[in-house]
């Protein structure tokens, strides 16, 4: 008699949810599945052709040249974000002078809109007008100077380096409220046992974090799959189509050639590699619950 | 209670794909060829302008906006910008239902891809319009235009017209006169004199040439031009936009790539333009830093607000090409064209912001003011283009710019290349094997 009662009452809980859930993710799913079975004109009118799209999809070099893009960037973006952002959150989590200010400063830039974040670091990186390369003159490192924007060798990781700064703070704050809610006696006692602060960070910190760390793995391979903003300002997917990741690729299909079909199955792709990126990462990331 | 989620998550998705159809169908009646100017009632329309915000070019259509509500009561003119980053969605409204009353870059007669919302019938005939007597000069509207842009303004079978240039653009190379005349260099009028002028500016301490490397069709006019000297406009438009024959067939396609690998291998293009991105690459001209630019006659209203006062502009068309096949006078343009929404609830309000905008007087106080080459006839040059109405004069044709690549098929394949080669890359001949490669890709000839 309880239990259906308690299932009575659960419904209008889950009601305001679940319409979200079908508005915002539901919805534009099943109506993507059904624009990328149709071939549509400048002015919209659409014709079904089944799996025509997908079909184009496989032998399409620019489509495989931006999803090997969307993947370098995905882990060159790792590299570039895990290790200093648990390194500053691993640093802020202790008793630090002017704790405050640097919170602040690592923090700062992710309040800055990305158009303005990225005209600025268009205007670092260029190549004789910018403050890159004439402070590595200056420094007596010339060599190091580079085209960044310009060249295909470094204008992914450039772009990649401007989203990282952008947003390292977002992860810094999750990433030392998981180094705070760890239990201090455990740490006091390798403390106590003679264990340095790197040994501590390394043995005991992050593996207990580790639930954490899958979580905001999941997260930056989401959000890398989906870059778009800081790419279309900054490069527009060049050089020759070495930034073009599927998000940026999708938007020109869909809008400058009003292909919404192809780009519709692009998203599609999209959409189950990211599942299955996901899942994969659970699978292998996956460690015992750590009860403290 | 599985069920009914199911059924909810159907009955919500259905719901929601029914709400997404087309807009209405309503189209109002268009209003009788002669007699429309008596139909003018104010109200409100939404009108395209291609000036971003702050400039002067846009506030001088503020006037024109301001001026029109005073002569006819009720009218509210609302000016949308309408330039490349806003098409997408601004083509979304249309597609939806919602398009502009007044609109740019819905229609061009001579690129096959932008034929399409006339086809539809989204767009209003105005050909009717355009051939009744104007007021002023007792001369059909249509007369008033240069005859160069008809093949722009009308549809290529029908013949009916779907867009009116508000201005003209034309591909030119401008020269700092100063730096010229101080280093005795000549204008350039053949290839051979740019790739001297390039040598000379070169020792005088100057990167001979203006370009960026982040818009990839910027560099694309160089080989346009090109192969419009070296192989002509024709040929060059068969091979690279219908997918005709292969790009290997003619010796003047190779010959251009080569040219630009010679200027390449000179140096002659601005330091890190690889890096640089068109306003700073203008800029830079502006600033002395390079001699020469090849961009569109709007970049002298672009820029007007940078433009040193005592920075003296030179302008030339393209080099010719000492026994190039191709056209040796012909020009790169384009024509801005304003298209009527058919389905505007105030077509005669919207006609009439056409007709004023491209009356003698505006398009002149438009060239005077804001340094706009007007494609109306008995309309001066602008005075900030010395040497414009000569280079115009001298031009035998008008030809599409970027061939129509930008929507084209061929798109993907061939700036992407020419960047690889002005990049250092790959050489010509590297080049041309890529081009072939790739069109006969997207062609499947």
């Amino acid at each position: 008699m309880l239990r259906k009662a308690q299932r009575r009452i659960i419904v209008p809980f889950l009601l305001p949810a679940f319409a979200l859930l079908a508005l915002f993710f539901l919805y534009p799913l099943f109506r993507t599945i059904d624009l990328s079975l149709n071939e549509f004109s400048r002015t919209g009118t659409m014709t079904f052709v089944g799996t025509d799209q997908y079909e184009r999809l496989v032998g399409d070099p620019d489509f495989a040249s931006s999803l090997k893009n969307t993947f370098l960037l995905t882990i060159i973006g790792a590299l570039m974000l895990f290790p200093p952002a648990i390194t500053i959150a691993w640093a802020l989590s202790h008793r630090l002078r002017g704790e405050r200010f640097f919170r602040f400063f690592v923090f700062a830039p992710v309040v800055l809109s990305v158009a303005v974040v990225s005209i600025m670091w268009k205007f670092l990186y260029h190549p004789t007008l910018g403050l890159i390369n004439p402070t590595l003159e200056g420094l007596g490192l010339g060599a190091l100077a580079k085209t960044w924007l310009g060249d295909p060798a470094t204008a992914l990781a450039a772009v990649t380096f401007v989203s990282v700064w952008h947003g390292i703070g977002i992860w810094v704050v999750l990433l030392c409220a998981g180094f705070e809610r760890l239990p201090t006696d455990v740490l006091e006692a390798a403390r106590i046992d003679g264990a340095g602060e790197g040994r501590i960070l390394f043995s005991i910190m992050l593996p207990m974090l580790a639930d954490l760390l899958r979580m905001l793995l999941v997260l930056w391979v989401v959000q890398s799959f989906q870059a778009f903003a800081f790419i279309y300002i900054m490069t527009g997917g060049g050089p020759f189509g070495s930034t073009e990741t599927v998000g940026t690729l999708m938007y020109r299909v869909a809008f400058d050639q009003a292909d919404f079909g192809y780009a519709a199955a692009m998203g599609v792709v999209l959409v189950v590699l990211m599942l299955v990126l996901a899942k994969v990462l659970n699978k292998v990331m996956k460690r015992d619950e750590l009860q403290y | 209670m599985r069920k009914l989620l199911v059924a909810g998550t159907v009955a919500v998705s259905m719901t929601a794909l029914a709400a997404c159809g087309s807009g209405g169908d309503d189209q109002p009646d268009a209003p009788e060829a002669s007699s429309w100017q008596s139909e003018i009632e104010g109200g409100p329309i939404e009108v395209g302008v291609l000036p971003a915000t702050g400039t002067p070019s846009l506030a001088f259509l503020d006037d024109v906006a301001a001026t029109m509500a005073k002569d006819i009561s009720g009218t509210d003119v609302k000016l949308t910008f309408a330039n490349t980053e806003a098409r997408p969605a601004l083509e979304q409204r249309w597609r939806s239902g919602d398009g502009l009353d007044v609109d740019y870059t819905m229609f061009d007669g001579t690129n096959d891809a932008l034929l399409a919302w006339a086809d539809d019938g989204k767009l209003l005939d105005l050909k009717p319009y355009l051939e009744q007597e104007d007021e002023t000069t007792g001369a059909p509207w249509l007369d008033s235009f240069t005859p160069a842009v008809r093949q722009f303004m009308e549809h290529p079978e029908s013949k009916e017209v779907y867009g009116v240039p508000s201005e003209l653009s034309l591909q030119v190379l401008f020269y700092n006169a100063k730096l010229f005349k101080d280093n005795g260099i000549a204008p350039p009028a053949t290839w051979d004199d740019l790739t001297a002028a390039a040598d000379k500016l070169t020792s005088a301490g100057v990167d001979p040439i203006a370009v960026t490397g982040l818009f990839e069709p910027y560099m694309g006019m160089w080989t346009d031009n090109l192969w419009m000297r070296t192989v002509g406009y024709e040929k060059a438009h068969e091979v690279l936009i219908e997918g005709k024959g292969s790009i290997t067939d003619d010796p003047g396609f190779l010959d251009g790539l080569e040219k630009m690998e010679e200027l390449r291998d000179k140096g002659a293009f601005l330091e890190g333009f690889e890096g640089t991105d068109f306003t700073a690459a203008q800029a830079q001209f502006f600033q002395g830093k390079a001699g020469m630019i090849l961009m569109g006659s709007w970049l002298v209203s672009e820029m007007k607000d940078v433009i040193p006062a005592d920075f003296e502009l030179g302008v030339v068309a393209f080099p010719t090409v000492d026994g190039g096949t191709g056209d040796q006078a012909g020009m790169m343009a384009a024509a801005q064209l304003m298209s009527v929404n058919a389905e505007s609830e105030n077509i005669p309000l919207a006609l009439e912001w056409v007709r004023r905008v491209t009356s003698v007087e505006t398009q002149t106080a438009r060239a005077e003011e804001i340094g706009e080459v007007s494609a109306v006839k008995d309309v001066p040059s602008p005075p900030g283009l010395p040497g414009i109405a000569d280079v115009v004069g001298s031009a035998d044709q008008l030809f599409p710019a970027y061939f129509g690549l930008l929507q084209s098929k061929a798109n993907e394949v061939v700036y992407p290349e020419i960047t690889k080669l002005m990049f250092g890359k790959q050489d010509a001949e590297e080049t041309l094997a890529a081009l072939d490669e790739g069109l006969k890709r997207v062609y499947g000839n």
